[in-house]
Order: C-alpha cells, then structure tokens, then sequence
C-alpha cells in the first residue's frame, strides 16, 4: 500500500488551529487499500465507480480516516504533543467523495483536555479535524479523542 | 420468486433489530506491522522489538486496522450471503459514525468476531431517493471481551412510490 506523502511546513493557523502537511492518494494507493480492505467496485474499478452513487473512483472512507489520523499523528507530535494512540472517534461525518490524486491535508482544532484516559500515564486530547482536499473543501470531519502521555515524553 | 435477499431490498423492508455476524479474522503480525508502516510509522508500532518498550509492552493493531477489517468483513459476507455489489440498490454508501471505541488492545494471533445490529431507521430522505440505516457494529476477541463498537449510517434506496412490486426499480 503506497501513501504518496509530500510535505509541506506545518503550520499553526491564525485560528488558533494546527494544519497538517499533505498527502496524495494515487490511484494504485486507492485500489489496494479497496483490494484489502473495503473490495467494491467503485473503489476498485474506473469504469464501474463512473456508474455508481459516487460518479468516479474514489478512495475508501476508511482510507482517509486512516491517512487523516496519520496525518494527525504527524502534527500533534511536531507541536509537542506525545501523541500515543486515538481511543475514541464520538463523530465521523464523510460528506464528500475524494477522487483520484487529490491532496489531503488536516486542519486541527484543539479542543478540552481531560484527566481521564484509557490508557495509562495518559490523559485525553479531543481533537476537531477538517479533512479537506487542495481546494480547501471538507470531505470528511472527525471529533476524536486522544492519549497524550502525561509526563510529556514519547515512549 | 428471487433469491436476493440482504442487500436487495428497499430501505422499507429493512428490519430493526435485524443481526448478522460477519465472521471472524485472526490478526497477524505482519498485517499489523504492514498496516502501521503505512499508516502510523512509529518504531514503537512497526518494530516488534522496540513495542516491547512502549506503553502496550508488546505489539498491538493499529485503531483503524481494527475498523476497516470491519469494513472488509461486511462486503465478504454480503458477497457470499447476498449476489454481488454491482447492483445500484445495493451499493449503499456509509455517510457517517458515531462512538467509535477502541475498548481493548488487538496483538498479533487475536482472533475478532465482528458483529451487526440495526437500531434505527432515522426518518430521512437523502437526494430524493436514499434513507438510512443505523447499525451497532461491534468486535469482539477470543475471551468474548469487546474491543471494539461504533454505529454507523448507510445509505439505503427508499422503494419508488409507484412500485407496487419490491424487486422491480
């Protein structure tokens, strides 16, 4: 499963938001994460995906669920934050397809931080992510929460 | 008479309470390393040896891993159970979750029985032509402990109001 990742500086937005680098998901990323994980045609098959709801080949929604949390990673612990591990997902909204060779990035707003985690030696980061493409339309929002190590240092 | 049966009905004829097990997947070291070499390249996930360090003291799944094994799950079943994806009725898309939780840790060898409920039919007409179907989507792993929940709306077609048959679109 290649993930085209280009990398652009991360930045803190004037919102106070962090913003993720980017990554491109080609064509052959799209239809082997579909091939191993989520086989239907219009995430497989050009043509086919052209007949379907969708209109074209589009990656799977847990795709960009897994390359946004990847992205998300990326920036928490490029900004200080120890991320270990995402423990919940309250609310996943896909609102639009995204298409072959679109640029993926993150925007990220911090939200309340609580004591009380799962996992041990962490406390609770919720997180308010925009998935957007490279013409700054949302695709898909994400509110999550995460383990942060408390003692503030990468295991 | 038709032999369709799972994804071949209309949104109308969709039952709450309607379950299914989709069957089971045993977790590999090596798919989980794989999946966190592209999806969450820390050492601590893609090396068995450096996991031994980490918080888990040893190799586990990554969180999406768990989730789009769902996902394939799901089509494999409604491919052996029903007939094909290609049909347009049958294509729901998903359009949303809700609580999402990662309950347990899944290491290498685990074994995850997933399983599907529907729990509502929220009263919604999406584009003139879809409703939704809510699901309890849940896993669990060979000590019956549930790692794993999170509900779901997918896109089904509501039956044409002047079809008086349910097969015919």
């Amino acid at each position: 499963m290649a993930l085209q990742s280009s990398i652009l500086a991360t930045s803190i937005a004037p919102s106070g938001h962090l913003c993720s680098n980017s990554a491109t998901l080609d064509k052959d990323a799209i239809v082997a994460f579909a091939a191993r994980f989520d086989p239907q045609p219009y995430h497989l098959d050009p043509d086919a995906a052209a007949q379907s709801i969708f209109g074209g080949l589009c990656a799977s929604g847990w795709h960009i669920a897994a390359v946004a949390t990847r992205l998300i990673t990326e920036t928490l612990l490029d900004n200080g934050l120890p991320f270990i591990e995402m423990t919940s997902v309250s609310h996943l909204t896909w609102s639009r397809p995204s298409f072959v060779n679109e640029k993926i990035s993150v925007r990220i707003g911090l939200g309340p931080s609580l004591t009380d985690s799962p996992i041990a030696g962490t406390h609770s980061q919720i997180l308010e992510a925009d998935v957007c493409n490279d013409e700054g339309v949302v695709v898909a929002t994400m509110t999550a929460t995460a383990a942060i190590a408390t003692d503030g240092a990468v295991p | 008479m038709t032999s369709l049966y799972l994804r071949d009905r209309w949104f109308e004829d969709l039952p709450l309470g309607e379950f299914h097990v989709f069957g089971s997947h045993t977790f590999s070291e090596l798919e989980i390393v794989e999946f966190a070499e592209t999806f969450d390249p820390r050492p601590e996930l893609t090396n068995p040896k450096q996991a031994l360090c980490s918080h888990r003291q040893g190799l586990v799944a990554s969180p999406w891993l768990i989730t789009a094994m769902w996902m394939r799950k799901m089509v494999d079943y409604m491919e052996v159970y029903a007939q094909g994806v290609n049909d347009g009725r049958r294509n729901g898309a998903g359009v949303a979750i809700n609580d999402l939780q990662w309950l347990e840790p899944v290491r290498p060898g685990h074994t995850l029985t997933y399983t599907y409920e529907i729990v509502a039919k929220p009263d919604r007409v999406i584009r003139e032509k879809w409703g939704l179907i809510r699901s309890r989507n849940e896993a669990f792993n060979q000590y019956r402990t549930k790692v794993m929940q999170f509900e779901i709306d997918i896109l089904a077609e509501r039956r044409p109001k002047n079809s008086d048959d349910p097969q015919q679109q």
